[in-house]
């Protein structure tokens, strides 16, 4: 299975002004940088304020990557790493493919860490697993057999309810990509539906 | 912007919903971020990264299993790669002192492949299956792991009760009992064992299948199914089903054609048949003699008619496309799982 993303240029209906959408809009970009300046001299409403912003985006990156059970805490150690390194992020406009860049490789420090002890039995994180949410584990079992570029785009569409321009706002990637992530994890995973 | 209606719903959720995507953000909904922002220590503090319940969890943990992980990181990647899925899973004792292979559990333990788990009247275990799910075992129960990989988790239950909740992908988890074989259909089930071999199945979320030697039972949620050593699956019926129908329909699965009993046995079951009961009778219509099938055949058509395009000869031949378009007429579910579960396991 590839983790490469899909070439952006290929997919029919794209329209010619998303193919050229730069990464990160001139305004969202601002915005973030005049919060992470503010976040950096110490306001921590300012920095909630990219929580709300992000908090979503780093769940579905951790939850494509890491069992349900344990995402939550995870979550929060992006969001407190990322508050203590904020000054190592030298443009402040790149916030969303920093903490992105911070959420994977804490998804894969997880693993690690967990193949260096022993992974704990799935059932003490599953307590809470009722009957109601078994179709949904299914669900997002299926989307984490998808290439990565596809199972984060899903997950960010399909379980934390964001809307495509807002994936491509929060995660830097042209509208286009994202769009051509979402329609071939979408046709792959009708496909394992079947 | 695109040029399939479907897609500017996948994409901004505007337009005509596409019922499949719908369906999904509806399960998925569940699992969406919920959390809060953690209390921020003053910046340029040096702080000890706060403590994650999954960590303290881990740390907890690695008194109990620092000798297995200190092997495993010695005798390397290759070795773990070959041997971890033999390990076995996870069990918890949760009352009493289950055992595993005649060693008492105590505490936690683990149930290797090839392995028994034993509970007597006293006792009581949980066991992790891998990562897709976890399988109460009740008192009087014996169960053996008899594989663990990735796409096959089987276990096989000799005798007693185990309630098993899955969250895998259909037919990733496999319970042999002696009579038949029952499938995960993503599923939460409890499955029962008698000393003689026979066993019954109630299903509470999802789907089970249950087959053996050709013969299949397909069982939704609020439907139980028995099973008997030598026939196999019997039919299943809903729990809220005509009071009548447990002991007719043993009749009819168990019995025998010579039962003395089985012609008023299917009277009851079709004088009793609801709409719902579709269910019943399309297991039934599979079954038995050629007039009986001919008269459920009939009273499935008055409760449920067959949709258009189905002949009742190519029901009562047994003809899968026929069968399986009048189920999809039923509206039992969505189609999906039945999809899945259609291919040959």
């Amino acid at each position: 299975m590839s983790d490469r993303p899909p070439p952006q240029m290929d997919f029919a209906g794209v329209d010619a002004a998303l193919l050229t959408t730069s990464r990160f809009g001139p305004e969202h970009a601002s915005e973030d940088a005049a919060l992470v300046r503010r976040a950096g001299a110490g306001d921590a409403a300012a920095f909630a304020r990219l929580y709300e912003r992000y908090a979503r985006m780093v769940h579905a990156l951790l939850l494509a990557r890491v069992g349900r059970a344990d995402v939550d805490d995870l979550v929060q150690d992006v969001f407190l790493t990322a508050w203590r390194r904020l000054d190592a992020l030298r443009d402040p406009a790149a916030f969303g493919g920093w903490i992105a860049a911070i959420a994977r490789n804490r998804a894969i420090d997880f693993h690690r860490r967990a193949a260096e002890t022993e992974k704990l039995p799935e059932h003490l994180a599953a307590r809470d697993a009722t009957a109601a949410h078994i179709e949904a584990r299914a669900a997002l079992e299926l989307i984490c057999t998808l290439p990565a570029a596809y199972r984060e785009t899903l997950v960010m569409r399909l379980v934390e309810g964001m809307t495509g321009p807002e994936i491509a706002e929060r995660t830097g990637l042209t509208a286009a990509s994202v769009r051509v992530n979402l329609h071939r994890g979408m046709k792959l995973l009708r496909e394992k539906l079947k | 912007m695109s040029q399939e209606p479907d897609n500017d719903y996948l994409w901004d959720g505007s337009g005509v919903a596409d019922p499949e995507v719908a369906r999904l953000e509806e399960v998925l909904g569940q699992l969406r971020h919920r959390g809060t922002l953690p209390e921020l220590a003053e910046r340029g503090t040096p702080v000890r990264p706060q403590e994650s319940r999954g960590r303290r969890r881990i740390l907890q943990a690695l008194p109990a299993f620092a000798a297995a992980a200190v092997l495993l990181v010695v005798a390397g990647l290759a070795w773990i790669t070959l041997v971890q899925p033999r390990l076995g899973w996870a069990v918890e004792s949760v009352a009493g002192t289950p055992a595993i292979d005649g060693r008492l559990v105590e505490g936690s333990g683990r149930l290797g492949v090839g392995r028994w788990l034993t509970t007597d009247q006293g006792s009581r275990a949980r066991i992790a299956v891998g990562h897709i799910g976890e399988v109460d075992v009740e008192p009087n129960t014996r169960v053996q792991l008899l594989e663990s990989r990735a796409r096959e988790h089987r276990l096989s239950l000799v005798s007693g009760t185990i309630h098993a909740r899955i969250w895998a992908p259909p037919k990733f988890f496999f319970v042999n009992t002696p009579s038949a074989v029952a499938i995960d259909l993503g599923c939460a089930y409890t499955l029962q064992v008698h000393p003689d071999g026979s066993g019954i199945v109630r299903v509470t979320h999802g789907w089970v299948g249950f087959e053996h030697g050709g013969r299949e039972a397909f069982i939704p949620a609020g439907a139980v199914c028995a099973t008997r050593p030598g026939p196999g699956p019997g039919t299943p019926h809903y729990e809220d089903a005509p009071a009548a129908y447990p002991e007719a329909l043993a009749i009819l699965d168990f019995g025998g054609a010579g039962h003395p009993g089985r012609s008023a046995s299917l009277d009851a079951v079709l004088a009793g048949a609801r709409r719902r009961d579709a269910l019943t009778l399309w297991h039934l219509v599979q079954r038995g003699s050629r007039d009986e099938r001919v008269r459920v055949y009939e009273r499935m058509a008055a409760v449920a008619p067959p949709p258009a395009g189905i002949t009742r000869e190519a029901v009562l031949e047994g003809d899968r496309r026929a069968l399986d378009l009048w189920w999809n007429s039923l509206g039992l579910d969505t189609a999906t799982w039945w999809r899945i579960w259609k291919k040959n396991w």
